[in-house]
């Protein structure tokens, strides 16, 4: 679904990607881990086609990543930010339906199906309550569930998430990744997820990308790519693995 | 979609009580007619129904083009005056002026687009940070260049004080000398520039949720935010090169309108034409009855009014600054 080939990305002089190949299948559910300014955030923006990389490709489909029109390209793939802007007087609902413009025509309005499908997510995603609340009457759990809507809105076969759970309690954290979890089996979503929280990858997302010294440190499951010899590489850290958590010592 | 339907009933309203306005605004003046000398007097024709039409255009674009910088900036305090976009234009018509252009089709606006391009551009290369456009530094550079264009316009006054007196209208604001000519130069500009502006006013909103954000809802933020700079600044040219440099017009219309009805642009822009023009035609009528036998300057009745809005505003949004 995604395939990523010797991508390269400097912000100026300084490299934060180096040569970084890998493939992700459909439905896989992949969590995006290493330590702080490793390039998690640039590696989805760089996939998202935020960022350009100075060289290597990203495939989506099979696809050049380039090849899309921006349009088409919120047709395949939807980005929930890490920090969504609060300031800004819109209800949950109309952000949602923001979600359904890569199917719009400029001077063409919201048809009944727009609706049916922004109601769809917001029930999905349990912020239908919300729908008249503004950001600044919300909390931090239930924004972010807002802006899971309405990237489900956008109906991608692909959905990236830059940190989701930053700045949420434990119970919203389990929340949100259930609600991930869900979306990913049911609908066969293709999910990156960046995480700080190792045993929260552990625990929801079977599949993992380790990045170390701006590259790839190890692909795969994610219940062997943290071991406590890779922990102790990427975050300086020892821990052990007792029964699939992680104890730190 | 009955939201739809509904901005078509309000916008219809807006647009007859526009109208209604202008017929009664005719009738105001120094020189007072009855119904039928009143169609028959070259003051009616020649002065009078220009300068109302004039100042229903210009109210028109200029709120307009304060609606589009405040979301294309991210920026409720933005509009042409305060940016200094609308200085940059009366640069190129002092410029044109000395330079005897008046008289071309296109030679004081041509060159009121050219310096407003130019001070766009120059706000854009100062303020802008990475991904970020700082409030302040945003709002500073538009003083700034405020500060540096009025020096050069004094310049110039001083270097040629036969034309003085044609320099100080444009730095002032008045649609006194408001001509057919004018008139005829100004509308193709604005139905061309709004036209353009309703056709993104979806994409307003998306850039108002963040440039990146617009990005991954399938906005192509760069062709989009070029295309309604270049518009707007088009319109704010020519509607300063008709009548002068008038302030915080695009300002205070704007957040009236959102005021009442939201966030969305949608609504926004279309409410934003007939309140910006009812706005102005106001204003301009009571310039041109509070005192007579003179006139005030139109700008420094919107200056009374916007001023204390945009120091209101700065207000509330001190803790974001």
């Amino acid at each position: 679904m995604i395939e990523v080939r010797n991508l390269t990305y400097s912000y100026g002089k300084k490299e934060i990607l180096h040569n970084i190949s890998f493939t992700v299948a459909k439905g896989a559910f992949v969590a995006i881990m290493g330590s702080n300014g490793c390039g998690k955030t640039t590696l989805l923006r760089c996939i998202s086609r935020l960022l350009t990389p100075q060289s290597g490709q990203v495939l989506i489909g099979d696809t050049p990543a380039s090849d899309y029109s921006v349009r088409q390209l919120a047709q395949q793939i939807a980005m929930v930010q890490q920090h969504p802007h609060t300031d800004i007087e819109f209800s949950a609902f109309e952000t949602v339906l923001m979600g359904r413009n890569p199917y719009q025509r400029h001077l063409q309005n919201e048809s009944q199906k727009d609706w049916d499908i922004v109601e769809q997510c917001m029930r999905q995603t349990n912020t239908w309550h919300l729908r008249l609340s503004l950001p600044s009457q919300m909390s931090g759990g239930e924004l972010q569930r807002v802006m899971i809507a309405r990237a489900l809105a956008q109906q991608t076969p692909i959905l990236l998430l830059d940190e989701p759970t930053s700045n949420l309690d434990i119970a919203h954290q389990f929340e949100i990744m259930e609600l991930l979890r869900d979306i990913n089996q049911h609908e066969h979503k293709t999910i990156l997820i960046v995480v700080h929280d190792l045993n929260l990858a552990l625990r929801y997302c079977p599949d993992a990308l380790l990045l170390h010294n701006h590259g790839l440190l190890f692909q795969g499951h994610t219940d062997e790519a943290l071991n406590s010899e890779r922990i102790a590489t990427v975050f300086g850290v020892k821990a052990s693995i007792q029964d699939g958590y992680i104890r730190f010592k | 979609m009955k939201k739809q339907r509904n901005i078509w009933i309000v916008s219809l309203l807006l647009l007859l009580v526009v109208l209604v306005a202008m017929v009664l605004c005719t009738g105001v003046g120094v020189v007072h007619f009855d119904r039928d000398s009143l169609l028959h007097s070259p003051i009616f024709w020649d002065l009078r129904l220009p300068r109302i039409i004039l100042s229903v255009l210009v109210g028109a674009v200029l709120s307009v083009c304060g609606g589009v910088y405040q979301s294309v900036f991210r920026n409720p305090l933005t509009d042409p005056y305060v940016l200094g976009i609308s200085s940059g234009a009366s640069l190129g018509a002092a410029i044109a002026i000395l330079l005897g252009w008046e008289s071309y089709l296109w030679g004081v606006g041509g060159m009121a687009l050219c310096t407003a391009l130019l001070t766009i551009l120059l706000i854009f290369k100062i303020s802008s940070l990475g991904n970020r456009m700082h409030t302040t530094t945003l709002l500073l550079t538009g003083v700034c260049l405020t500060f540096l264009i009025t020096a050069v316009i004094s310049l110039l006054m001083a270097l040629r004080q036969d034309k003085m007196e044609s320099i100080i209208f444009w730095t002032m604001g008045s649609f006194a000398s408001a001509s057919w000519f004018d008139v005829w130069i100004l509308i193709p500009v604005a139905v061309v520039g709004i036209f353009v502006v309703l056709y993104y006013r979806k994409d307003l909103n998306l850039l108002l949720a963040g440039s990146e954000t617009a990005q991954s809802l399938g906005v192509e933020v760069e062709k989009v935010r070029r295309r309604l700079l270049f518009f707007t600044t088009l319109m704010v040219a020519f509607a300063v090169s008709t009548c002068g440099v008038i302030g915080f017009v695009g300002l205070v219309v704007p957040h009236c309108v959102r005021l009442v009805c939201g966030s969305d642009n949608r609504r926004i822009i279309p409410y934003s034409i007939f309140v910006g023009a009812l706005f102005l035609l106001l204003c301009d009528t009571m310039a041109r009855t509070l005192i007579p036998p003179n006139e005030l300057p139109v700008g420094s009745i919107t200056s009374l009014i916007g001023a204390p809005m945009f120091i209101y505003l700065l207000y509330k949004s001190k803790r974001k600054i």
